[in-house]
This record gives C-alpha cells, sequence and structure tokens, in this order.
C-alpha cells in the first residue's frame, strides 16, 4: 500500500513542479487522493473518416446510389415516354436520338431503364423486408419454444427448404391470381425466408440462456418485449448479410419469373420484363435488348452484393499452420 | 450388430421420407385446387364457349372436379398408388404419359452438371486455399463471384446470342436434331451451352465454400504436428485435411441437389431442353395443375431421397459422429 502512495506521490511532485515553483513547501509526501484517482480513462481517438470508412466497398455504395437516385428521378431522366411505342424507330441501335436503342416494340430502352429501376428495386427491397420479418419472427419463436414444438418447427423450414425453391416460387406465382408487384413481392418472399429463420434461431438459442433475458422474464416481460429489447438488437449484426443479400436475390428472382413470362405483364416495365422480350432480340439479333437492361441488373447486384459482404462476419484471422 | 444398425436408420429414414412426401403431396394439392383459373377452361380451350350446362356437369364429374377437397385428394392418393396421377390438361394425356419421356434427358442434363459442378468446386477450393490471399486466390474469388451473381437466364441468353445466334457455333434450344435421339454426339453438342450456364452459376458457392473450410482446417493443430512430422504440403493437403473436410463436402452436396435442381429448371426452360424443368415452367404458365403437382413431387422425392442418402453415408464415414451417438446417455 505504502509502495503505491509513493509513486503516485513521485508523480504529484512532477506534476505540481511545472505549476508552482514557489510553492514547494506546500507539496506533501504524501498525497490524499480520491476514490477513484487511478480509473483508467480511455484515450478516444478520432478516426479520420478515412480510416472509418476502410474496408466499406465505397465504390459499390456510389454506383448503387447513383443508380437508386436515377430511378428516383427517372421523370428527370427520361427523354421518352417510356410506355410509349415508337413503332417507325424500332429495332434501332444504341446512338442517336435513343440513346441506349429501342427494342423490338419501338420501345425507348434508356427511358425504360430508370422507370424498371424504380419497379425492381421496389420489388426487391418489398421482398427483402417480407423475408426478414417472417424470418426472424418465426426463428425467434422457434429459438424461444420449448424443445419439441422447436423440432417441428425447425422441420417444417428443412422440409420446404429442401423443395427447389424456383419450384416453390412457380406454383405460388400460378396460383395467385394477376400478378403486380405487390404479389410478386409476396410470392418471393414468402419463399425465401427458411435459410434466415435458420440462423435467427441459432443466435437465438445462444442468447435465450443469458442472463438479461432471464431478468427480463422473471420481471414478467412478454415475448415481444424480449423479442424487442434483447433478441432483436442483439441477432441484427448476424443477419444484416442475409437481409442484405435478400434485396439482390428478390431482384434476381423476380426478373427471372418475368423473363419466363410468368411474373410481371410486359406493359409493366421492370428490368426482368424488359428482358422478357430476349427471344425475339435474338430472333432479330438485337443485342442492345439483351445486354443493357442485364447490366444494370448486375452493376445493381454486384453492389448490394459486396455492400452485404461487408456485414459477413470475417473468417479466421489466425496464421495458417501450413 | 452393425448391420442391423444400419437397417434400423433406414427403416427410420424410410418412414420420414413417406410423411415428407405425404405432407407435401397435401400442400400441393391445396394448392393446385384452390388455385383460381377454372381448369375446364385450360382442358377444352375455346371450345368451353359452345359446351351447354349439361355437357359442363359431365365434363366436370369425368374429370373427378365436382366432389370436395378431401375426397378428390382422397381418389387422386389412391389413383397414384396406381401409377395414375390424372390427365394433364395441357396435353391432353395421362400426366405419366407426359413427364416419362423427359425425365430422361433432365436426369442426364442435371447429373452431369452437378458431377462436373462439384469436381470444379473442389479442385477451385483447394487451389484457393493454398493460394491464399495470393494473387491466384483474389483472382479466382473475384471471378467466381461475379460469375455467381449473374442471372442464370441471362447468362443463357447472351451465350445463345454469342454461340448460336452469331457465331453458329451451338444449336440455341432442344436436347437433339430431330431423328437423332440415340447419338450420343449430337446430344452433347446440344448440351454444351446448357451445361456451361449450369456450371457458371453454381461452382463459385461451394468452391467457396470448400476454400473456408480449408482454411479453418489449416490452422488446426494436426496440420502442424504433419509439417513437423515431415510430410510434404501436398500429402498434408490431400491425406489429411481432405479427408477432414470430407463429411462437410457430402453433406453440402446433398443440401445442394435442390439449388441445382432450380438451376436445372432455369436453364431447361432458356434453352428449352425438353426435360423436366421446363416442363414445370409451361404448366405454371398454363395452369395444368396435375402436371406441375407431378413434377414438383418428383423433384420432391428426388430431394429427399438425396439428403437422407446424404445423412446415412456421412454417419457411416465420419467417425466422430458415432462416436458421439454412442457417448451420450
Amino acid at each position: 500500500m505504502a509502495n503505491l502512495y509513493f509513486e503516485n506521490s513521485g508523480a504529484a511532485k512532477e506534476l505540481s513542479d511545472d505549476e508552482a515553483q514557489d510553492d514547494i513547501e506546500s507539496v506533501d509526501l504524501f498525497k490524499v487522493v480520491g476514490a477513484g484517482y487511478k480509473t483508467h480513462v480511455p484515450q478516444v481517438k478520432k478516426l479520420t473518416l478515412r480510416q472509418r470508412l476502410k474496408g466499406f466497398p465505397i465504390i459499390s455504395l456510389i454506383v448503387l446510389a447513383a443508380i437508386v437516385m436515377g430511378c428516383i428521378l427517372a421523370p428527370l431522366l427520361a427523354n421518352h415516354d417510356p410506355t410509349g411505342f415508337y413503332i417507325k424507330n424500332s429495332n434501332e441501335p444504341p446512338g442517336g436520338e435513343f440513346l441506349l436503342g429501342t427494342d423490338s416494340l419501338g420501345r425507348d430502352l434508356y427511358s425504360m431503364i430508370w422507370f424498371g429501376g424504380r419497379v425492381s428495386i421496389l420489388i426487391g427491397i418489398m421482398g427483402a423486408a417480407i423475408v426478414a420479418v417472417i424470418g426472424t419472427v418465426y426463428g425467434s419463436i422457434a429459438g424461444t419454444a420449448s424443445s419439441r414444438l422447436e423440432s417441428v418447427m425447425m422441420r417444417i423450414t428443412e422440409m420446404c427448404g429442401a423443395i427447389p425453391s424456383i419450384l416453390l416460387v412457380l406454383i405460388l406465382s400460378a396460383v395467385i391470381p394477376g400478378s403486380n408487384i405487390v404479389t410478386l413481392a409476396i410470392v418471393i418472399g414468402v419463399t425465401g425466408w427458411f435459410g434466415l429463420a435458420r440462423i435467427v434461431r441459432s443466435e437465438v438459442r445462444q442468447i435465450r440462456n443469458s442472463d438479461y433475458v432471464l431478468y427480463a422474464r422473471s420481471c414478467g416481460g412478454r415475448f415481444m418485449y424480449i423479442f424487442k429489447t434483447h433478441l432483436l438488437p442483439n441477432f441484427i449484426p448476424a443477419i444484416m448479410f442475409v437481409v442484405v443479400s435478400a434485396v439482390g436475390s428478390t431482384i434476381t428472382t423476380e426478373s427471372t419469373l418475368s423473363f419466363f413470362g410468368l411474373g410481371l405483364p410486359v406493359d409493366v416495365i421492370s428490368w426482368g420484363s424488359m428482358l422478357s422480350l430476349a427471344n425475339k432480340a435474338l430472333v432479330m439479333n438485337t443485342w442492345w435488348v439483351i445486354i443493357v437492361p442485364g447490366a444494370f441488373l448486375i452493376a445493381t447486384l454486384t453492389c448490394i452484393t459486396n455492400i452485404a459482404n461487408y456485414y459477413r462476419k470475417e473468417n479466421n484471422k489466425a496464421p495458417s499452420n501450413l | 450388430m452393425k448391420a442391423k444398425r444400419i437397417t434400423k436408420k433406414i427403416i427410420k429414414r424410410a418412414i420420414l421420407f413417406v410423411v415428407s412426401m405425404f405432407i407435401l403431396s397435401i400442400v400441393v394439392f391445396l394448392l393446385a385446387r384452390i388455385a383460381p383459373g377454372d381448369p375446364l377452361v385450360a382442358f377444352y380451350g375455346d371450345g368451353i364457349e359452345t359446351m351447354s350446362e349439361a355437357e359442363l356437369a359431365a365434363a366436370r364429374t369425368r374429370l373427378g372436379l365436382d366432389d370436395n377437397l378431401f375426397i378428390q385428394y382422397f381418389k387422386w392418393l389412391g389413383n397414384a398408388f396406381q401409377g395414375d396421377f390424372g390427365l394433364s390438361l395441357k396435353y391432353k394425356q395421362s400426366v405419366g404419359k407426359v413427364v416419362m419421356p423427359l425425365l430422361g434427358n433432365t436426369l442426364i442434363l442435371g447429373v452431369i452438371a452437378y458431377a462436373v459442378v462439384f469436381v470444379i468446386a473442389i479442385l477451385l477450393g483447394t487451389v484457393a486455399a493454398l493460394h491464399e490471399d495470393d494473387l491466384l486466390d483474389k483472382i479466382i474469388c473475384k471471378v467466381g463471384t461475379a460469375s455467381y451473381y449473374i442471372p442464370t437466364f441471362w447468362l443463357g441468353v447472351v451465350l445463345v446470342l454469342i454461340f448460336s445466334v452469331n457465331l453458329g457455333w451451338f444449336p440455341s434450344s432442344g436436347a437433339y436434331d430431330v431423328g437423332k435421339q440415340a447419338d450420343i454426339g449430337n446430344r452433347l453438342h446440344h448440351m454444351v451451352l446448357p451445361l456451361i450456364v449450369m456450371i457458371a452459376s453454381h461452382f463459385w458457392y461451394y468452391a467457396y465454400m470448400f476454400r473456408n473450410k480449408l482454411l479453418d482446417e489449416f490452422r488446426k493443430d494436426y496440420v502442424l504436428l504433419a509439417k513437423a512430422k515431415g510430410l510434404s504440403r501436398r500429402k498434408i493437403v490431400w491425406k489429411h485435411c481432405l479427408r477432414n473436410i470430407a463429411p462437410t463436402i457430402v453433406s453440402i452436396m446433398a443440401i445442394s441437389i435442390p439449388h441445382v435442381i432450380s438451376g436445372t429448371v432455369m436453364v431447361e426452360a432458356v434453352f428449352g431442353y425438353p426435360g423436366i424443368g421446363n416442363l414445370a415452367v409451361e404448366s405454371a404458365k398454363y395452369h395444368d395443375y396435375n402436371l406441375l403437382m407431378v413434377t414438383v413431387l418428383l423433384t420432391g422425392a428426388f430431394v429427399f431421397i438425396a439428403s437422407f442418402a446424404a445423412q446415412t453415408i456421412n454417419e457411416e464415414i465420419d467417425p466422430r459422429m458415432k462416436v458421439a451417438k454412442e457417448i451420450k446417455w
């Protein structure tokens, strides 16, 4: 104990030497200190913007932001009516009056891209939201339920997950009448949450036995309360990757369905329904009808994937033994 | 003793399989029946407008559409056990007759694609893991990710545009030319583009999984021991690490089956390849529910069998699993 005080008094002396040279007498050998005098005050180093953004896929973010902004501002950017048929100018190659060319119905691809992006991205976000809501709620219920109920619930997701997803989507899209944006997003969302539910369940099972959840429950916290305050904030980092990539996969599924003629009708413009004219384009050998919507689709998907990968947990950083 | 244990397991799995198929068939049947769109319209087309009420009612009775859902389901189930899955409303034939000839085509495409995808995935995964963070690894990762995120159908269309329309190297659709059904060369020629699409859109997902599994494996202590013992790098990787992740590979291969089947469905539809997948898309388009049901049940059965087989194989090849089971009391 004494040692400790001495150490400190030395330091105190040095300090006071600088401050008050004339007042040497007042510096005691033993300085009285308060209770928390050795509390470590962490030095918060302010990171520069550059350091904070390190590893974040900035380029993807910028490109994605540009595409999204373009779609939001579609009426300003479009120089033709996206639904108009310029029959005289059908199958015109890119360049000239129609910036990205026209398709076999004589529609302006450049204007359609921006308006179509609205629909595609909207479906992507709606589908991912549906996936996120169903997956987290189902997973949390399964994770907190009794072991018997849990195993039944997990069996169900396993069984549904075992059926090829495209077939599920095909059945549902054939069963639900009149496809529009909302029904399509629901169909895709309802068939896509099984993987997420499994991840949420395993996360919840780790959290559910911790003391704070026990405390909340013994205080009479209802399921929704615990879900909101304890479970959700804890597993959000783990599911970010899945949710963000669900946006991408929903967009892909939508365009696949529309391409097969099972999704949006041709007059509702999306990137997918633009591609449903691909078969005609193959006959006419008009490559731009295929490449242009595809390029936008892939650019968007790549950006979303890069951003999603940022949220993925880093793998083992230990050095290899090999 | 061992044989007994295995048969017990197989019986258990078989029961599970029957139950799963039963539930699946109920769900699909209900979905198909509550769906809108009059099946009679699909069956008779425009001719329905000229038919009288009595004729319509008779047709309904003949097609078994006038009972309630329960009776319809059990009738259907009873017929299904005798191999009769009902009429295809579009092809006006029994579903079995429509499906059977196409089953082979799909199996050929699917099995070849599946095998090639996994050979490539294991090899590329190993190569990438061996060159961790090298230029080679980075290139493989970038190219792989790009190929994985290109939508399957779009890649198919672009390949048709380049190789069939412009270069004329490969046919754009079908499984064989007319009258050349038995000609293997002709079939392969038709299969090149679909196979490329299947491989490009699937291999990376698995290669990346294997790569990460191997990287985890390289960080285990036994690798250090083997190295200290003086084993060569190649021996450590091929004889120790790959053997240790073999159970993982098997279970990933089992889980991947629905994924690969999804791919086959899309590829068949894009290339107009006469197979089950193409049929499924067509029947969904034309609301041909009997046909759709059978295609879904067929693929479902296939997937369930494969995943149960993989579980059984895994328990046999992985001693760790057995020990874990027996210690538990």
